[in-house]
């Protein structure tokens, strides 16, 4: 479904990806781990095209994204994304930054679109929040309605990256239990976190990278349990 | 003090009230269109856009407003006062607009295009409904200072003989020989006006404030 090749990014002369490929099939769920500055969001942001790869090519669906002529708008409809920051809309309220793209991008009739935005907030607990405004809602209610806002456009695949970094611990688990019930349903997945245990349990493959490479992959149990290169083991001895 | 030309000349007032009414109206209309114009092309990619709009920007915030207006009103043949006075005004006011409003947007977090952009919304539709709306909160107050500057600023255009507020106080001091007092009555009713804008303005700002 996701096909990167041989990609590199580069900051100015700071390359933070160095000729990267790996092939993401339908109903994958690929967790990508590392140390800060391994490139690992930078990735996750290539394949959605937010950051301009310098090199290579991301294979999407059979479309070339990082053709120039592509239209970029069109398949970022089909890939959902999930912020750190959650990046919820401040001026709109909930069930307006769940239906504000179905409506303006799909043109779904409004009773449609509230229908399934409200069928979404039921799915993530929070349809009691639906006229609520972000600022009234706590960092893990946030970070639902973001998964929700992203689901609402029907994406083929989601994008995480670190989801529950800018999370108090007690609300984690809210919205870890939300993507492992959007892993079950088949969903397919590119997660970027730090959340080893997540990893372990609903990863089909786990990427490790280290100074903008993916220095190793494999099942969890392989990578978790029985890591081959230093590098992963010098890592995962620093966080498990 | 004496103000016995006022039964006489009051309606001198009145009528430069409404042209400079007239010119600050139709200068915020223009200038902000203007300035949203060029806001946007300086923070475009498109390097020959960006170029042009700070070229632009620099160079009417460089010179006096004065010399633009004799320019316009000089450089165009047979461009009727009325027209080049709100032709200068706007593209002067366009400027100082354009640096508001780009400050503004320029404000709004980063996140917020990205999001909007991630969920495939184009460049336009996302500056519509995400950055706009927002930026109009950092936009507003320094945009309200910018009209009452305009309302003030409007008094330049009756060296071009157009009949303002302005050039009918002078009119009235000319005609009657009192020199003072009528720039008293027009400095009230500048004030009136500019008073009366910056009260609604905060109204307006108390109001969004309230929505979010």
């Amino acid at each position: 479904m996701i096909e990167i090749k041989n990609l590199g990014k580069s900051f100015g002369k700071l390359e933070v990806l160095k000729n990267v490929s790996h092939t993401i099939k339908q109903g994958e769920v690929v967790v990508i781990i590392g140390p800060s500055g391994s490139g690992k969001s930078t990735l996750l942001r290539c394949l959605n095209m937010l950051e301009q790869p310098t090199s290579g090519q991301i294979i999407f669906e059979g479309d070339c994204l990082t053709d120039p002529a592509i239209d970029i708008d069109v398949h970022r409809q089909k890939i959902g994304m999930v912020f750190q920051q959650f990046n919820l809309f401040p001026h709109k309220s909930v069930i307006d930054n769940i239906t504000l793209a179905p409506l303006k991008l799909k043109r779904l009739p409004k009773m449609v679109a509230m229908e399934k935005g409200e069928a979404l907030l039921k799915s993530v607990g929070l349809m009691d929040k639906r006229d609520a405004y972000p600022n009234q809602l706590s960092g893990g209610q946030k970070q639902r309605i973001a998964i929700a806002r992203a689901l609402a456009m029907e994406p083929d695949v989601m994008l995480f990256d670190e989801p529950t970094s800018a999370l108090d611990p007690e609300m984690v688990g809210e919205v870890l239990d939300i993507m492992k019930n959007l892993a079950k349903n088949g969903m397919t997945m590119v997660i970027v976190t730090h959340e080893m245990g997540f990893a372990r349990e609903v990863a089909d493959r786990v990427l490790f990278m280290d100074e903008g490479q993916i220095v190793e992959i494999g099942t969890p149990e392989e990578l978790f349990g029985n890591p081959k290169e230093v590098r992963t083991q010098s890592f995962l001895s620093k966080v498990l | 003090m004496n103000f016995s030309f006022l039964p006489k000349y009051y309606q001198f007032f009145i009528s430069g009230t409404g042209y400079t009414l007239f010119i600050s109206a139709l200068t915020v209309v223009f200038g902000l269109m203007g300035g949203l114009v060029l806001a946007l092309m300086k923070t475009s990619k498109n390097k020959v856009l960006k170029s042009f709009a700070v070229a632009y920007i620099e160079f009417i915030r460089g010179t006096p407003l004065l010399i633009q207006l004799y320019i316009v009103y000089y450089g165009i043949s047979d461009l009727p006062m009325l027209a080049a006075g709100v032709i200068a005004m706007s593209i002067n006011s366009a400027a100082y607009i354009a640096e508001i409003i780009r400050a503004g947007i320029g404000a709004v977090d980063k996140g917020q295009m990205e999001a909007a952009r991630s969920l495939g919304m184009p460049v336009f539709l996302t500056y519509k409904e995400i950055i706009i709306p927002q930026a109009m909160k950092n936009i507003l107050p320094a945009l309200g200072n910018e009209f009452i500057v305009l309302i003030k600023e409007s008094a330049i255009v009756s060296v071009i003989g157009i009949h303002d507020l302005m050039y009918n106080t002078d009119t009235v001091r000319g005609n009657t020989f009192i020199a003072f007092e009528p720039l008293v009555i027009a400095a009230l009713i500048y004030f009136v006006l500019t008073f009366t804008l910056s009260k609604l303005l905060g109204k307006v700002e108390r109001r969004m404030r309230v929505s979010d």
